[in-house]
């Protein structure tokens, strides 16, 4: 196509969907002129199959078409025999029981609707809060319209109009609440939440001192009845339940355990409740605006939905606990939290997400007293500055323009405001599903990489601002500590290793790329061991010139001590990552060459090709490029028999243990895991006993081999016959991130 | 701008001037009233010999029920109201969706 045709069919359609609008906009303004006949006998000309269409519409995109009057698809279609609105008068008394089990049908649907229904399904099922919602139904949102009703109500009809109105009022307020929740912060729509509203508003004209004022009146309504004492109990812990969901949602109170209390008085009266099924229907959804086919209403278990709902209230207090004061104080100890959050089981939902982010990027501050700049000044410090003038807050107070100190903050300040976005995400990321946690970081590596490059050229400049001692590396050569791209390219390869590990639990993985992974994660922990090294050499020197003036600065000389904890825990971690990963790379490879393990037949597969589907994430690192397949292959040809490899195996393992003996030793504190302390010890437990499997899957193998002489076998040999290989899945794991074969003899 | 698919034979002249009558309509806002009595309002974008019909940004519009009616006549009382009472169809929106021929019992071209 040439320019100029380009130009042209942009320009038309352009045309076409301003001329699409107008036509939307303007119905009815114009006359209709009948064209059934002449349409009619028009379309019988055409041949079979033969379509007249527009050009800018697919075929692709007709599929989507909802089919009118078939049953499955059009949900407006009102079978024969059937009634178009469901018959049932919402105005009607109803008995208390019938109001109880009403109340707690909406709870379990509400339950429903957050775990990721569509309210088409669940709440707007009941004829109540259809009446509410009802297009022609105006403030104040009677259930019978503007209509009064003739004479005095009776007792059930009360129980109707005051009771049942209010809750329903109220429902329809905290489910806009939690909407708007959801919709401020990350989240995947149809993964996580359905957010749409089918044409309705949720009453956003009705302020909740409104709802207060009608939930108080009902509770008071219920105390003038003359209802047995259990039932009027329960109607009013439904209704106070109500209240404090409503006051909890809007920031009113934080009373969380208090709305468990009441579940619990809810649950314990839930058998008071008589069904009243034809309260509810699915036939709302014919008049609902939906290109969805109809599904039918939601059926969830009071026990399913009582388990929920208490299950939400307990995330939403983990995240008070999770973003308290100690715990904010530092970031590390906040992102061991995020992750902690993330893996409550079971994960938390979709509010209880939207809700720990909106506690910590609703504004630009983590706390009171904790800005976002703060955390991501004192991650860096803590990481590659310890000690050390530069970087230190008070530097950034420094108004003379000729003072190094001033001129360096300004740099470090330029670099953070390109670090920020994706610095925060390191926090936010952690609270989306936890497949999207693995996307979203792959999509943060080129992104980080890029950073880097910005933090190399902050560093030149901080150099030449303020010139520091360079130090010998392990080889020998004087190098610079360049901080802030050591800690850019630190937690590049944290985030890295991290959507290695998050495969394996998400397992996108095949058997046969296990191998490969562990390998490309032991070279990343390799890395940052390296990495670490470097600050501490740097760390040590600087601890030393402060101890020659130890009168100067007592404050740095305590941050490099706890600098100094920070970086051997970490060290200690990612050098028992180092191991397990290599112990692993080593089980699979011997595993492969003796073919227990093997590549699916594939004809057209190329090693290179396959190699590069899978590292695409990581090919566009252009500082410090990961290994190529030749280095790969250059790797496993270290694996030899199935002998030696699992000599070596034991030897990682045993060091792998160490590494973890010595920093499970460490105080919350020194390896910053404040607040998540239970959390740490069943990870250092998981990880002992995956270190543990590891060692006995290789005796395992070691064992099964020596039984029929083969313990010399090596590539080329074959111990398919003999030995069966399994992958667990990540519930069977001990730690999801880490996968150990399971092998056993196989029966001849 | 619209595209017959090939099966056309060439030169049959009735096939060729139906295609042309057919193409005017595309993009044309169309009311299609179908047998259960409601009626669609949407851009039409697709026919074939079977007169099935695809509407883009489509909206329904359905005849008000029994209750609906009765409770507009009520209103209209309480206001005190003479004269006819006017009640509006039931509309909402659904999209994209093909309406098949055999249920359609009247079609209108707006403009």
């Amino acid at each position: 196509m040439t320019e100029d045709q380009q130009h042209g069919s942009f320009n038309f359609a352009a045309h076409r969907l301003a001329q699409e609008a107008r036509q939307a906009l303007s119905f009815g303004s114009r006359g209709v002129k009948d064209v059934t006949a002449e349409f009619a006998t028009a379309a019988k000309q055409l041949q079979p199959g033969q379509l007249v269409k527009d050009d800018y519409f697919t075929l692709f995109e007709a599929v989507g078409a909802l089919e009118i009057m078939d049953p499955k698809m059009d949900s407006g279609c009102v079978p024969e025999d059937d009634s178009f609105e469901a018959e049932f008068d919402v105005c009607r008394g109803l008995e208390a029981a019938e109001i109880i089990w009403i109340l707690d049908e909406l709870l379990c649907l509400e339950a429903a609707w957050h775990d990721g229904y569509p309210l088409s399904q669940t709440v707007f099922t009941s004829l109540h809060v259809d009446r509410l919602l009802s297009p022609d139904n105006n403030a104040p949102y009677n259930l019978h319209y503007d209509r009064r009703p003739a004479g005095d109500l009776s007792n059930d009809e009360q129980l109707v109009h005051i009771v049942l109105r209010a809750y329903c009022l109220a429902l329809i307020k905290c489910s806009q609440l939690v909407l708007h929740t959801v919709q401020s912060q990350n989240f995947y729509e149809e993964e996580d939440f359905v957010t749409h509203l089918f044409g309705r508003e949720l009453l956003p004209k009705l302020s909740t001192d409104e709802c207060y004022r009608l939930l108080d009146d009902a509770l008071r309504f219920i105390t003038t009845l003359n209802l047995p004492a259990d039932t009027s109990e329960a109607l009013k812990a439904r209704l106070a339940f109500r209240r404090n969901y409503l006051a909890a949602l809007i920031d009113d109170t934080d009373d969380w355990p208090d709305l468990i209390a009441r579940m619990e008085v809810i649950d314990s009266t839930n058998s008071l409740g008589r069904p009243l099924r034809e309260a509810f229907s699915d036939k709302v959804q014919r008049q609902l605006a939906t290109s969805t086919p109809p599904r039918p209403m939601l059926q969830v278990s009071w026990k399913d939905a009582y388990a929920r709902w208490t299950k939400m209230c307990a995330g939403i207090i983990e995240t008070e606990r999770l973003t308290s004061f100690w715990i904010c104080q530092s970031p590390h100890c906040l992102q061991r939290a995020m992750w902690a959050f993330s893996y409550l089981e079971p994960q938390p939902n979709t509010f209880a997400r939207a809700y720990l982010q909106d506690r910590l990027f609703g504004s630009d501050r983590i706390t009171e007293d904790v800005s976002h700049f703060d955390l991501l000044l004192t991650d860096i410090r803590d990481l590659v500055l310890a000690g050390d003038p530069l970087a230190d807050p008070d530097s950034f107070q420094v108004e003379l323009p000729s003072d190094p100190r001033h001129q360096c903050s300004r740099h470090i300040e330029a670099f953070m405001d390109k670090a920020f976005e994706e610095y925060l995400n390191v926090y936010r990321m952690v609270c989306q599903n936890r497949c999207r946690i693995r996307r979203t970081f792959t999509q943060a590596i080129p992104i980080m990489d890029a950073l880097e490059t910005e933090a190399i050229r902050t560093d030149e400049e901080l150099n030449r601002l303020a010139p520091r001692e360079a130090m010998p590396n392990k080889s020998g050569a004087k190098v610079q500590l360049n901080p802030l791209t050591t800690w850019t390219k630190f937690y590049k390869v944290q985030i890295m290793a991290r959507t290695i590990q998050l495969g394996f639990e998400t397992e996108i993985y095949l058997p046969d790329e296990l191998c490969t992974m562990y390998w490309l994660l032991s070279v990343f922990a390799h890395h940052q061991c390296s990495r670490i090294e470097a600050i501490e050499r740097h760390l040590l020197v600087r601890t030393l010139s402060l101890l020659d003036h130890p009168q100067q600065n007592s404050r740095y000389a305590a941050e490099c001590m706890a600098s100094r904890d920070w970086l051997r825990s970490l060290h200690l971690q990612w050098d028992a990552t180092r191991m397990m990963a290599l112990a692993l790379w080593r089980l699979c490879g011997i595993l492969m060459a003796v073919r227990i393990i093997e590549a699916p037949k594939r004809d057209f597969a190329q090693d290179q090709l396959l190699y590069d589907a899978r590292m695409k994430p990581y090919l566009s690192v252009n500082n410090e490029p990961i290994p190529s397949l030749q280095d790969l292959d250059r790797a496993r040809q270290n694996i030899k028999s199935v002998e030696v490899t699992c000599k070596s195996i034991e030897m990682d393992v045993k060091e792998a243990k160490a590494h973890l003996a010595e920093v499970k030793m460490m105080s919350p504190e020194q390896a910053k895991y404040v607040g998540t302390e239970e959390q740490w010890k069943r990870e250092m437990k998981q990880l002992e006993t995956t270190c543990v499997a590891i060692a006995v899957q290789a005796s395992q193998l070691m064992r099964i081999a020596g039984k029929h002489g083969k313990k010399g076998a090596q590539e080329g040999d074959s111990l398919k016959e003999t030995v069966e290989a399994s992958i667990p899945p990540p519930e069977k794991r001990y730690h999801g991130w880490w996968v150990v074969p399971q092998l056993k003899e196989r029966k001849m | 701008m619209a595209t017959v698919a090939s099966q056309a034979l060439p030169g049959d002249k009735g096939s060729d001037e139906a295609t042309h009558y057919l193409t005017s309509f595309l993009n044309k806002t169309l009311h299609i009233h179908i047998t259960d009595g409601r009626m669609f309002v949407g851009q039409m974008k697709c026919t074939d010999s079977e007169r099935n019909i695809i509407l883009a940004m489509t909206h329904e519009y359905r005849q008000p029920s029994q209750s609906d009616v009765k409770l507009a006549a009520e209103r209209h009382e309480k206001a005190g109201r003479n004269g006819n009472v006017k009640v509006d169809m039931k509309k909402r929106f659904v999209g994209l969706v093909v309406v098949p021929g055999q249920y359609i019992t009247k079609m209108e071209v707006e403009g």
